[in-house]
């Protein structure tokens, strides 16, 4: 694959992109407010010494609604890109996608669990029901993770064919208990659940915002380390091995970030589709394959393509908010055929 | 200016909010909740309405009005665009914290009970007549519902001495195509039973049917509902893609009703009498009026 970006000239245009995308986002919205009150309210909030006369609206706007939702879609956005890298390099196939590994149809059934478990004992408490759901997504996608992981490993190696197909047979498996969940719950639920699987950045707080803006740091700042022996992966396991990388410790690194990363970020926002997919597939095209400079650029890329499809989500139907998910896949899947189809040509 | 103004009236709206005078009654309003809209609109609130959510199809007006999305799933900056004062929606309405961000964002939000029963229709309407200054109209509405509830009640009873009460299944459905039939717990079991009619579905919620099933509880009447389509084309869908329901007792004595779907939403609303007259007069045909 030829490189058409150099590195450098790839993370000015990314940075550039991704720090317009945090601005629009937290310009726009169905409110309509003065550029010049949303300047002054984003340097209140750096810290600089602005009178705050007639910026109620726009503070509260700003703070309480656009900033916590904007640190969500970088959160999430690049969180999912780079799960989307870990999961390419692991199965060394440009077309796997976090789902692979089970990560988000457990989180899923969790979600499904906690939604129509919930509600048949009355509705969740208002206080934690939130939280209940979220904790739940999150176990959900660790558990069939690590489930998957455990059926690809024999005599201490882990099979990665295996493994996608473990990962294929408990997506089935988890897609099934969703749907007995979907049938034994009633309209209101179904709702409910219909809503979570297409997505959502509406009502970010910054509660339910740190446990994910820590787990993506650290995620962010981990996988990265890994590059060179990602690199080394893309040989093949045994190459890998003869380089002196330890393939089984790499594996399950991969194995655990995409877990913990993915499974925050569904926990957090429901499933949005099509970012882990496209974007390390998006950055592949312009900067070519070398982990070094795909991992960090798709974190961008991947936070600046969220913060944009969520604009789309919050103002095509304005006032009323479509789910993001069906932003992203109505971006993602013609982009995913074009992949597909592009080598017939 | 302008804004701190605003937010002093809403302030002095928050306060008041027990004891109102006319002048500090909230005068845009945001509703979500179909049977909550038309409330607002009976207690002639319509024109203060600025937006209302997707199910808030009734009068006919409100579908002009800009939709906030669905009841459950709210923005809340879309609605803050819409500048309200108010936003009312029943107990349904979410999530939470979006809830709670548009509080904190100074609108007032009352939240009312979509319980299907008199009393908390009474507390809904005085809680209503009160914020739109319309008292009165809103007991006046109350006591005429009661008393039109009151009649059914006679009217079944009665019918109820002279014949069995039929056998019904309740079929909700999107143009015909694989409806769902009401089971218990849900809004059109509890129209049913008002109206007189027996449902022979006995699954809580709405589930789909095989129709083997649907042929062998072989109902009298069978009451439809569809999303998409209304009037004699609903009909002809329903049985267009469900040609087995021509054989069942209740399409051959030509006993089928249909029901407006936006019925069964959010409590009791304003033309539910009527309806359970037109269910009730189907249920027990040549026992209609006194």
């Amino acid at each position: 694959m030829t490189v058409l970006v150099k590195p450098r000239a790839l993370f000015i245009g990314l940075s550039l992109l991704c720090l317009l995308a945090i601005w629009l986002s937290l310009a726009l919205g169905p409110v309509s407010l003065p550029l010049l009150d949303t300047l002054r309210v984003a340097l209140r909030m750096i810290g600089l010494p602005i009178a705050p006369d007639g910026l109620e609206q726009a503070e509260l706007i700003l703070g309480q609604i656009r900033l916590p939702r904007t640190l969500l879609g970088l959160a999430v956005g690049g969180v999912l890109a780079l799960s989307g890298v870990a999961m390419q390099g692991l199965f060394r196939n440009p077309l796997a996608d976090p789902g692979l590994v089970g990560v988000s149809s457990g989180a899923a059934l969790g979600a499904a669990i906690a939604i129509v478990g919930g509600s048949a004992f009355g509705g969740l408490p208002e206080a934690f029901g939130p939280y209940l759901l979220s904790l739940c997504a999150f176990l959900g996608g660790l558990g069939v993770t690590a489930l998957v992981y455990r059926l690809g490993r024999r005599n201490g190696q882990t099979n990665v064919a295996t493994m996608l197909l473990a990962g294929i047979a408990l997506t089935a498996l988890a897609g099934s208990a969703v749907g007995l969940f979907t049938y034994l719950a009633d309209d209101a639920t179904l709702r409910t659940l219909a809503f979570w699987n297409l997505g959502s950045l509406n009502g970010a707080s910054y509660s339910r915002l740190w446990p994910l803006l820590l787990i993506s740091a650290g995620v962010a700042l981990w996988l990265p380390r890994r590059a060179k022996a990602l690199n080394a992966l893309l040989l093949g396991e045994s190459e890998a091995g003869h380089l002196g990388i330890d393939v089984e410790r790499l594996k399950r690194e991969l194995v655990f970030c995409t877990a913990l990363g993915v499974g925050a970020a569904v926990a957090a926002a429901g499933m949005i589709g099509f970012v882990g997919l496209v974007v390390p597939h998006l950055v592949r095209l312009l900067a070519g394959p070398d982990h070094r400079v795909l991992l960090p650029a798709s974190v961008l890329a991947g936070a600046s393509l969220l913060l944009f499809a969520d604009l789309v989500a919050r103002l095509a139907l304005a006032p009323a908010e479509l789910p993001i998910g069906i932003v992203t896949a109505f971006i993602g899947a013609p982009f995913f055929l074009y992949l597909l189809l592009r080598g017939r040509a | 200016m302008r804004l701190s103004t605003r937010v002093a009236a809403l302030c002095v709206g928050l306060l008041a909010s027990h004891h109102v005078a006319a002048t500090e009654l909230p005068q845009r309003w945001v509703s979500a909740g179909g049977a909550l809209s038309e409330w607002v609109s009976a207690l002639g609130g319509e024109s203060k309405l600025v937006g209302v959510d997707t199910t808030s199809q009734h009068p006919e007006a409100l579908k002009a009005l800009p939709s906030i999305g669905y009841q459950r799933q709210l923005s809340a900056e879309g609605i803050l665009s819409l500048r309200p004062q108010i936003l009312v929606g029943t107990e349904e309405m979410g999530p939470p914290p979006i809830l709670s961000q548009i509080r904190n964002a100074g609108v007032q939000v009352e939240l009312f009970s979509a319980q299907p029963d008199l009393p908390a229709l009474q507390s809904n309407l005085q809680h209503l007549g009160k914020l739109l200054g319309a008292e009165d109209r809103a007991s006046k509405l109350f006591e005429s519902y009661q008393q039109q509830l009151d009649q059914q009640k006679v009217r079944v009873t009665k019918a109820q001495l002279s014949l069995p009460s039929p056998g019904v299944l309740v079929l909700i459905g999107h143009a015909g195509g694989k409806p769902l039939i009401a089971g218990k717990d849900t809004s059109a079991d509890w129209l049913l039973q008002r109206a007189g009619g027996h449902n022979l579905a006995t699954h809580t919620g709405y589930k789909p049917f095989s129709v083997e099933s649907l042929i062998s509880l072989d109902p009298q009447v069978l009451v439809f509902a569809d999303r998409a389509l209304s009037g004699e084309e609903a009909r002809a869908a329903l049985f267009k893609e469900n040609p087995i329901l021509s054989s069942t007792r209740a399409a051959k004595d030509g006993r089928v009703i249909q029901l407006d779907p936006t019925l069964l939403v959010g409590g009791l609303g304003p033309r539910l009498p009527d309806e359970l007259k037109k269910l009730s007069d189907g249920f027990f045909p040549g026992t209609a009026d006194q």
